[in-house]
């Protein structure tokens, strides 16, 4: 009995950080469906802008934020990006701000883009005058 | 009981370890909020930064080249002072900054006191409070009090920018009826030049306020040396010369 309350407070009480800032992975549902699709294509389409640009973009991993719970994250020119499916653009707006905290202390950004939330931390100083940053977002669609 | 205790604060430990994108940062204490382009500190690097949409970085921004937009802050000063090399929009003269149309966000009117020629990367709204003349952009506006008020906290910007060297925009070219430049307020009197006659030693420092002109006179020896210096504009009271009702708060 005693485990059984251990791995409740366990489940409950360990979520920690991932529960910070703009109500964490629980903060919005997965997309499902025909909009997971359609999502996922966003952000392949993404990807796919910042390769056609002549960035070096690397293969992007799902991983957890606190921005999202379909968040994937990779390296472009060198910076490292986060790009997340919301259901929705109203709840991409919303969340957009849950990205700063995936910055950390960097320069860096998190915009809403449609129904994506694209997070960019230089955290290597590999772009100073935050060119290649104001790309990144310029590619991504409005 | 105890070893239970110790195994969950054990087992939050790894949890929390054990996901990746949790190793990032997870603070965003250190973050300052910035949105457009502006200035990159010398300690930092120098130069511009480019980002046009916010954005944050581990740097303060200074209050006398920076507004609140939002959370946001926003460069008012002129980029071309600091290197750089975008579209370059010449003004003369203090001006409003429609922030929010460069930028996005709340509807926000801020302002610009470089007295002088200078450069924004940003054209004026269209409409009869802007006059371009000789490719400079002159404000004929009424400017409201709000203006005037904060006026006496961000002017200082004219004495950092003074020393800058960088290409300042060449305005030869009178400027318009109902320049903000031309206002009494923001000009004072016009002081006569003094006249010294020869063989005395003078030493003198004439302040006057409203606003404040200040005169130095070097006189000295057997000839005659006037020495006019600079003429300042201070920030003092009464800068409306009374045509304004009331008066500013903490004046």
């Amino acid at each position: 009995m005693k485990l059984a309350w251990l791995a409740v407070i366990f489940l409950g009480g360990c979520g920690g950080k991932d529960s910070a800032p703009g109500g964490g992975s629980g903060g919005s549902a997965a997309v499902s469906g025909p909009a997971a699709a359609a999502a996922t294509t966003a952000r392949d389409d993404l990807l796919a802008a910042w390769t056609k640009a002549g960035l070096a973009v690397t293969a992007f991993a799902p991983t957890a934020s606190p921005v999202g719970a379909d968040c994937a994250a990779g390296v472009v020119a060198k910076l490292d990006a986060l790009v997340c499916v919301l259901p929705s653009p109203e709840q991409a707006k919303r969340q957009a701000e849950a990205g700063l905290s995936w910055v950390g202390d960097a320069t860096g950004a998190a915009q809403a883009h449609g129904a994506l939330v694209v997070v960019i931390a230089d955290r290597k100083k590999a772009d100073p005058t935050g060119r290649t940053i104001n790309q990144l977002f310029k590619l991504a669609p409005p | 009981m105890t070893r239970h205790w110790i195994w969950l604060a054990l087992a939050c430990a790894t949890a929390g370890s054990a996901v990746p994108a949790l190793s990032a940062p997870a603070g965003i204490g250190r973050q300052v909020r910035f949105v457009g382009i502006h200035p990159i500190p010398k300690s930092e690097g120098g130069g511009i930064c480019y980002i046009e949409g916010p954005h944050v970085h581990i740097y303060v921004a200074n209050k006398i080249e920076y507004r609140a937009h939002g959370p946001d802050h926003y460069f008012v000063g002129d980029p071309v002072a600091y290197g750089y090399d975008g579209p370059r929009i010449a003004y003369k003269g203090p001006h409003p900054i429609h922030v929010d149309v460069e930028v996005g966000g709340d509807p926000d009117v801020e302002y610009c006191y470089l007295t002088g020629p200078h450069y924004h990367a940003f054209a004026p709204p269209d409409g009869p409070d802007f006059k371009l003349l000789g490719d400079a952009y002159f404000y004929v506006g009424e400017p409201p009090r709000v203006f005037f008020d904060a006026r006496p906290t961000y002017v200082g910007i004219n004495e950092t920018y003074r020393p800058l060297t960088y290409e300042r925009p060449v305005v030869t070219i009178d400027a318009p009826v109902g320049w903000i430049g031309a206002r009494a307020e923001l000009v004072g009197p016009r002081i006569e030049p003094v006249r010294v006659e020869p063989g005395f030693a003078v030493g003198a420092d004439v302040h006057v306020q409203l606003p404040s002109i200040h005169i130095g006179l070097d006189v000295g020896g057997p000839g005659v040396l006037v020495r006019e210096r600079p003429v300042y504009i201070e920030e003092r009271d009464k800068h409306d010369n009374g045509r304004h009702n009331g008066h500013h708060k903490g004046h």
